[in-house]
């Protein structure tokens, strides 16, 4: 199952979101969907899974860290990442616990450190994605068990 | 001079604490800017490390001297690339370079201590310094045409400052401030009115007194009014308030169409103890 991986970038900046994007655009093969607009994000998050949010803290419709937990509600399997300004890092930190975030990165931010977080946590959604379907195909295979043991004995007691 | 009278030990420690608050009032406006230069900055800071690996992907191409058709494919997508990058360094440099001229126009840098003012200038130079502070607020200017006046201008930018962003701090967010300048007779008035919590009637008599703060000591040190009354009062003008509580306040700078009553050069240095 090597399909491309979906990245979602979100930020009210157009400047940073172009940056973000043309920077993934030029050293990776990501697919890249880029919202300045988190509310437009939440609708395309329940059209489509994506690996991998990153999305900005200071947003004035909504901020990056209730975006983030909306986001878990639909697509938990999705690794998220918060980007945030260094004002703003003592709510960062105090909310990667409260929202379960994967990473937070400090604006201004390094461009290969940003590629290794995204990388890793790629990884790390095909990884529970795998495990989710593992634990259902054992559920599956339970079940049926379950279902043989039932018809024995019916059939022999 | 020979016998300096001391200042009384009250003023001392007054002036003191309006060197306070002016340094808290600096730091948390020094904050908000650090905040607002930190976006064109990241992304000149990405870009600036894409446009050396977009280099560095050229010279791969071009090492051996030959660009075969699917290298050809891969140079145009760098340049498209590489234009896009470009594009945003352009936002972030004009970015960078407004709020330099806003800071330079607030602090009114290289220009006359005593100058002939335009008076909207230093209002709109405070609301940019502010802007970061006033994202939620909805600001009305209502400006009727004003003469230039002979003034402090780098003082009634503080006046402006201290009262916008008292008005900030009494407004939640989605309300409004409305910034209203006239000619009103013999005078100049500059209005401003939010729709905050207003101010109770048993403290509008008290809120010019040095260290009358509703906010807490992290947040007012009480003294952004008196600071403001004073330099008003030393253009020859006046400070004035009215509030209903629950509705908001307005406060009135009230400034002379001469403030230096003729003479020019006069105004003196607003200090608490000068
Ligand atoms: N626009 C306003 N709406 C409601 N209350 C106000 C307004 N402006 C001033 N006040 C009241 O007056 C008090 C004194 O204001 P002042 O600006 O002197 O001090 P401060 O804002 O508390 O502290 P700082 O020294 O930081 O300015 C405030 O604490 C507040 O209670
Ligand atoms: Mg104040």
């Amino acid at each position: 199952m090597s399909t491309q991986n979906t990245i979602m970038l979100v930020d009210d900046e157009l400047m940073v979101l172009t940056a973000l994007r043309g920077f993934l655009e030029l050293e990776t093969s990501y697919r890249i969907l880029s919202f300045t607009s988190p509310l437009a994000a939440l609708e395309a998050l329940s059209a489509e899974p994506v690996d991998v949010i990153v999305a900005d803290f200071m947003m004035p419709e909504l901020d990056g860290i209730s975006f983030l937990r909306q986001a878990r509600a639909t697509r938990p399997m999705a690794t998220r990442i918060l980007l945030t300004g260094y004002a703003d890092k003592e709510n960062a930190i105090r909310a990667i616990n409260e929202a379960g975030l994967y990473y937070y990165l400090e604006k201004p931010w390094s461009n290969e450190h940003l590629q290794l977080v995204i990388r890793n946590g790629i990884e790390r959604s095909a990884l529970f994605t795998e495990l989710d379907m593992r634990v259902s195909a054992l559920e599956h295979a339970n079940r049926e068990l379950y279902q043989i043991r039932h018809r024995l004995i019916q059939a022999f007691l | 001079m020979t016998d300096r009278t001391p200042a009384p030990e009250g003023a001392e420690a007054l002036a003191e604490q309006v060197t306070q608050a002016r340094l808290a009032t600096l730091g948390m406006l020094v904050a908000g800017l650090a905040h607002e230069l930190n976006t064109p900055l990241g992304a000149l800071n990405s870009n600036h490390d894409s446009l050396r690996r977009a280099l560095e992907k050229l010279q791969a191409i071009l090492a051996d001297e030959v660009v075969s058709p699917d290298e050809l494919e891969e140079v145009r997508r760098i340049v498209r690339a590489v234009d896009g990058i470009l594009r945003v360094n352009d936002m972030a440099v004009e970015r960078m370079s407004s709020l330099v001229r806003d800071l330079r126009n607030f602090g009114r840098v290289d220009r006359a201590e005593l100058d002939l003012a335009d008076l909207h200038e230093g209002l709109d130079s405070t609301l940019a310094i502010l802007a970061h502070q006033l994202t939620a607020i909805e600001v009305v200017r209502e400006y009727r045409p004003l003469p230039r006046i002979e003034c402090r201008p780098q003082q009634l930018n503080q006046v402006f400052m201290n009262l916008l962003l008292n008005a900030r701090q009494a407004t939640p967010d989605g309300g409004r401030i409305t910034i209203h300048t006239g000619t009103t007779g013999d005078a100049i008035e500059i209005r401003i009115t939010d729709t905050g919590t207003g101010i109770r009637p048993e403290h509008l008599a008290r809120i010019f007194d040095p260290g009358f703060t509703t906010k807490g000591n992290r947040v007012g040190m009480g003294l952004g009014l008196l600071i403001s009354r004073q330099i008003v009062e030393r253009h020859g003008g006046r400070l004035l308030v009215r509030s209903t509580p629950g509705q908001g306040a307005t406060f009135t700078v009230r400034l002379p169409l001469d403030p230096a009553g003729g003479r020019t050069g006069t105004i003196p240095d607003a200090e608490v103890n000068s």
